[in-house]
């Protein structure tokens, strides 16, 4: 594809702009790519449960490094390190964990449990109707025409996408 | 003929053979609905001990559970429940983000099979991860959840899941289901209620409860599979959902604000696992690298002053956006919906 080296210089700085990288494991045997693509040369075969670290995602793929390579695989080949491995819930170990999978610019903090009562079972039961806030969240509503002029400035464009079925079409030719 | 529900016949028997000779009895040419029939005798007369009113309310109770609700009354439902959700956790009010939300939200769901519907989206200000949708379009994501976002296409995964529930009907049937169990509940009654009426309340229970109940692990993954699918067709890349996911998977599983949702929805690894099986590689050519959703940041990370000199004044005329001025943690319905960035 010709497009691809300015599609990646794109995706680059795109993405470029997150520091750390998060923690994870391979969940099946892999090679990693020189390019997020499956023709993509390969820069080291990863055995199962290899430990790496995610350094950024583009779309199905995601940049890792591994030892002193760093490569692509595709999202679903890694599981991020669940917080339970972390040491203790210290706060950091969570925001650490939590931190990259290298999305858009910026710094995710965690917050979960910081003290204020949660959302749970025994708060929906006793819930009382709130009409005065209903009426603001339909104060906050976009029309049809303002969702378009949001889109048209996100550059988004209406694609055809066929429907999926569960556990995948079984040609699973692409189109 | 109408009988979809052989309940329905038996009281319509019942009732043409306990009525007296002088009552206007529907006569084979001027047939009555069932419906009209057990509507004739919710008053209720006794015979033999036995409540025929009772009887023929448990009946068209029954059929209620199976009849197509019309989308007119499938929103007054879905707006009840909306409010009692609003009563238990109230939205972060920060405009900027509210706004952002529905943009996202409305966008994707012109992409829906119901593009038509009163779609609102809100963001609850509770710790909580977790996200709802309501019957008739009401979706809300919790400030929980979105601390665990990091793009717009991230955001477009989490809402395209709730949008599909709508359009999926998946509450809808499940609060047809339940309401059947419960006779008193009579969701004909809705007609015309309006917001406030005991029928409708007794409705909403029904669908808050359904929060608690959570929904089947088919619907939660037939969701996701049309999620990816609305929010390719917006021009999102599709694997924000899946993003989230990974993400999710890394919390803390004894964590309370991520009880309810773990209680509710298949674990985040099963729903990966499902969804890559259905994600044929041809959709790698909709994750296109798109700059101009760097957009995200400046709404929920305060990133606007940062860039061009001309944007300041009119962010400045949004106080409750600025990061600075978040108010100190104990006023829930201040509380800062964006942790100021912290480099």
């Amino acid at each position: 594809m010709i497009r691809t080296s300015k599609f990646l210089a794109l995706a680059l700085l795109a993405y470029a702009a997150v520091a750390g990288s998060e923690p994870a494991v391979t969940v099946r045997a892999i090679e990693l790519k020189a390019t997020p693509a499956a023709d993509g040369k390969t820069v080291v075969a990863l055995p199962t449960d290899s430990a790496v670290d995610v350094v950024s995602r583009q779309g199905a793929w995601v940049q890792l490094k591994a030892g002193r390579n760093t490569g692509w695989a595709k999202l679903f080949d890694v599981r991020l390190a669940s917080a339970s491995n972390a040491p203790a819930k210290s706060g950091t170990g969570s925001n650490a964990m939590a931190q990259t999978l290298g999305l858009a610019a910026g710094t995710r903090t965690s917050t979960v449990t910081t003290g204020v009562r949660g959302l749970d079972a025994d708060m929906l039961s006793k819930a009382v109707p709130n009409p005065q806030e209903f009426a603001t969240l339909e104060s906050y509503a976009s029309t049809k025409e303002q969702a378009q002029t949001f889109a048209k400035a996100g550059r988004l464009d209406t694609r055809q996408v066929e429907t999926l079925v569960a556990g995948g079409a079984k040609t699973g030719a692409a189109k | 003929m109408n009988a979809r529900h052989p309940l329905a016949v038996a009281a319509l028997l019942v009732v043409a053979a306990v009525l007296p000779s002088g009552c206007a009895a529907p006569g084979p040419s001027e047939p009555m609905t069932q419906k009209d029939v057990a509507r004739s005798v919710l008053g209720g007369f006794s015979i033999g001990g036995i409540n025929v009113g009772a009887a023929a309310g448990a009946a068209m109770n029954a059929q209620e559970a199976y009849r197509e609700i019309p989308e007119s009354e499938e929103i007054v439902m879905g707006n009840n429940i909306a409010a009692g959700l609003l009563g238990a956790a109230p939205l972060v009010k920060q405009s900027a983000q509210e706004r952002y939300v529905n943009n996202v939200g409305r966008w994707l769901a012109v992409h829906s099979g119901r593009p038509d519907l009163p779609w609102k989206f809100g963001v609850l200000d509770t710790d909580s991860v977790n996200a709802f949708a309501t019957p008739g379009g009401n979706i809300f994501v919790t400030r929980g959840l979105v601390v665990q976002i990091r793009s717009e296409a991230d955001l477009a995964g989490v809402l395209s899941h709730e949008i599909s529930h709508v359009v999926l009907k998946h509450h809808l049937k499940d609060i047809q289901k339940n309401a059947q169990k419960n006779l008193a509940l009579d969701l004909a009654s809705l007609k015309g209620g309006g917001l406030a009426g005991e029928a409708a309340r007794a409705v909403a229970r029904v669908g808050l409860e359904g929060f608690v109940r959570g929904l089947s692990r088919e619907d939660e993954l037939e969701a996701d599979r049309l999620g990816v699918v609305i929010a390719a067709r917006a021009g999102y890349d599709p694997y924000g959902l899946p993003a989230v996911l990974q993400t999710l998977a890394t919390l803390p599983r004894d964590d309370s604000a991520m009880g309810l949702f773990l209680k509710t929805h298949p674990s985040p690894a099963d729903r990966l696992a499902a969804l890559e099986t259905a994600m044929p590689a041809s959709f790698e050519a909709y994750a296109k690298a798109n700059p101009a959703l760097a957009r995200y940041g400046q709404v929920f990370r305060g990133e606007t002053v940062a860039v061009p000199a001309a944007q300041t004044a009119p962010t400045a005329a949004r106080p409750t956006t600025a990061p600075a001025a978040a108010p100190p943690a104990k006023a829930p319905p201040a509380k800062a919906a964006n942790p100021p960035p912290t480099k």
